[in-house]
């Protein structure tokens, strides 16, 4: 199935996207009730939760909550490319963005360095691959390595989320894994750098005791997938 | 939310560098880039392929190189250092007419006067003409410095100093040399080689030192295409499977071994000394003894170059026994020049090494405090001239350390304080 249009990335004959079943089921964005449930659902499970209608207005909100000169870790996500939030990081000289920092380093002398500089960023801003109806977050990795941060490692995560990626429950969260986030990932991984992409990890966050650690951004229009 | 986090690269678009490897102009840039945490690609003029897709057919870009393509896809043709950093917004205006201390050079010295002043809340503004951390901060790995047990590489060093400092409020201006000193009363005012002019009422010198150049016939004709001063951090990848000789017998030579044995086929280390004891530390002796790939050559010095468009083979004496190395990339890392330019037209002065007599050393040299116009006699760190520091590698006596270096600029911001006091106003 052609996925360009929804995605943002480009059809790929030669790798399978999802099925049209899955991609009917998983693309479609919540009714604002579920939103509102959501929503108070994540804060019972102490994650913050704003609830916004556009990309822009979550770029807004992210510049408003990051301290000018963080340390912050922005982990590959389509949804912060989409809305600017990446380039807000990077580019804007208003933080201290690791990920340049981490790729200018020396892999052989500084793997160390590498290793402690990415497991604990003062702040993650990221996103998540689905979101339940009672405030669990899934976020499935091929490497692993942006799950410890988000779990504790971090001292402040935000999560930026569109509102097709909530699900009823964890089952359907783990399907839209499996059956829609992955095979648009396998796509992006193979484009991007030439290899395939796997659910060899997957976080689920039901609850956090440091209530305010994670602030949730879910806004009211699909992004990324 | 992507699944993979691929070798944490940057998802926004880099620096692109088109040119020729063998150019020293597209040298200096990746070496401002790389020892700035700037990441950027570099195409080299014979991938073709990458090239056509990068620079538009029609112009001859051949007479333009390097070029440089901005990550808003401005393309800077020729490029230079200045362009770059310029281009990458890296090039700040100081936001105050007077500052209570101008630093000139971000070393370990510089950003530790820096850190402690602008904490202490002075009005800090430091000058650095290529990137913070100085020659420290190309270090692949310092093991030896404290807190640090399994060691810290220079360039993070130089990165957590430079967040610091500037978390304080100190002001770094980048990609500028002092051009000049002078005189405004009791302030100086310290020119810039883009004709800035940054005025403060005292002043501290940790401009550290410059490698000491070899003296070999036609070596300034391949800098940048196969000999290079310093470890040279961004040339490291790109001496995957060369044979790479390095000049020296210190520490810094030493780490660029170790460094250049990750990458490299071979690394011979050339030593003018009998031995490395003398002038190397052991735990790094220990390890380059330990690296199977790693020849260090004693009692020998480079007398030649071969090359044609870069460099080739090394021409070598040892007891005065002449020998042929091949050679792709050759680092000199040996002593130290004290970097005065831009300070030497003010009347500081300095020992017969040219490096910035300061405090008791000064009563003990014959005329340097001819002119000294107080009644006290110079603080220590202080040169001839009153409010006019000097710390770090370029003091003359100074400890040739890190450590040393920034135990030097961190104390010279008390006797600022005495210095300001004595103005009146603080």
């Amino acid at each position: 199935m052609d996925t360009s249009s929804t995605t943002g990335l480009p059809a790929d004959p030669l790798v399978a996207g999802p099925s049209n079943e899955a991609a009917a089921e998983f693309s479609r964005v919540a009714s604002a009730e579920q939103i509102r449930g959501v929503a108070g659902a994540l804060e019972g499970n102490g994650i913050t939760c704003i609830v916004l209608d556009s990309g822009e207005e979550a770029r807004e909100a992210v510049r408003s909550i990051l301290p000018v000169g963080a340390e912050v870790y922005n982990n590959t996500s389509r949804t912060l490319e989409v809305i600017g939030v990446a380039e807000d990081i990077e580019r804007s000289g208003q933080y201290q963005p690791l990920r340049p920092r981490l790729y200018q380093m020396d892999r052989e002398m500084q793997g160390r360095e590498m290793r402690q500089l990415s497991a604990s960023p003062e702040w993650v801003v990221g996103s998540v691959h689905a979101l339940t109806e009672e405030g669990s977050l899934l976020i499935a990795s091929a490497s692993g390595s942006q799950l410890g941060p988000i779990a504790s490692g971090a001292g402040h995560v935000i999560l930026v989320v569109g509102a097709q990626k909530i699900v009823r429950d964890f089952d359907t969260g783990l399907r839209r894994i499996y059956d829609y986030c992955f095979p648009l990932e396998d796509r992006r991984a193979r484009q991007a750098y030439g290899v395939s992409s796997g659910v060899n990890n997957v976080l689920v966050i039901n609850k956090v005791i440091a209530p305010g650690r994670i602030t949730a951004i879910l806004v009211n229009e699909p992004l990324g997938f | 939310m992507s699944m993979i986090d691929y070798d944490a690269r940057p998802v926004t678009p880099q620096v692109l560098l088109v040119g020729h490897r063998a150019s020293s102009v597209g040298y200096s840039i990746r070496d401002f880039l790389s020892r700035n945490g700037v990441p950027y690609e570099w195409v080299d003029m014979d991938d073709a392929a990458r090239v056509g897709a990068l620079l538009p057919e029609g112009e001859r870009w051949v007479d333009r190189l390097p070029v440089c393509v901005l990550p808003n896809g401005i393309r800077l043709a020729p490029a230079t250092l200045e362009g770059v950093a310029a281009g990458l917004g890296m090039v700040s205006t100081p936001s105050l007419s007077e500052y209570d201390l101008t630093i000139v050079g971000a070393g370990p010295a510089g950003l530790a006067a820096a850190v402690y002043a602008a904490s202490e809340g002075l009005h800090a503004v430091a000058i650095e003409a290529v990137a913070p951390g100085g020659q420290a901060g190309t270090t692949s790995m310092i093991e030896n410095y404290l807190g640090f047990p399994q060691g810290i590489s220079g360039s993070e060093l130089a990165t957590r100093a430079t967040a610091q400092a500037k978390r304080f409020g100190a002001e770094i201006l980048l990609a500028r040399r002092l051009a000049g000193i002078t005189r405004d009363g009791s302030d100086y005012v310290a020119h810039l080689s883009d004709g800035t002019a940054v005025q403060s009422r005292a002043m501290l010198v940790a401009s550290g030192v410059d490698w000491r150049r070899l003296e070999v016939p036609d070596i300034d004709e391949l800098l940048g295409s196969g000999v290079y001063y310093g470890a040279g951090p961004s040339e490291a990848v790109a001496c995957n499977g060369c044979r790479v000789a390095i000049v020296g017998g210190g520490n810094s030579a030493g780490q660029a071994a170790v460094r250049f044995s990750r990458y490299a086929a071979h690394v011979t280390l050339l030593v003018r000394g009998s031995s490395l004891e003398a002038s190397m530390s052991k735990y790094l002796i220990s390890q380059v003894k330990e690296l199977g790939n790693v020849e260090a050559r004693t009692n020998t010095e480079v007398v030649g170059l071969e090359s044609d468009t870069s460099l080739r083979a090394l021409v070598i004496s040892s007891g005065g026994v002449v020998a042929r190395i091949s050679a792709d990339a050759l680092f000199v890392c040996i002593g130290g020049v004290p970097r005065t330019q831009g300070a030497d037209n003010v009347g500081l002065a300095l020992d017969a090494a040219g490096y910035l007599r300061t405090g008791a050393e000064l009563s003990s040299s014959t005329g340097a405090l001819d002119g000294w116009p107080l009644p006290r006699q110079p603080l220590p760190l202080e040169t001839n001239l009153p409010g006019l520091f000097a710390a770090g590698d370029v003091r003359s006596g100074s400890i040739k350390r890190c450590a040393a270096a920034i135990g030097e600029g961190s104390m010279v911001v008390s006797l600022v304080h005495q210095r300001l006091a004595e103005l009146g106003g603080e």
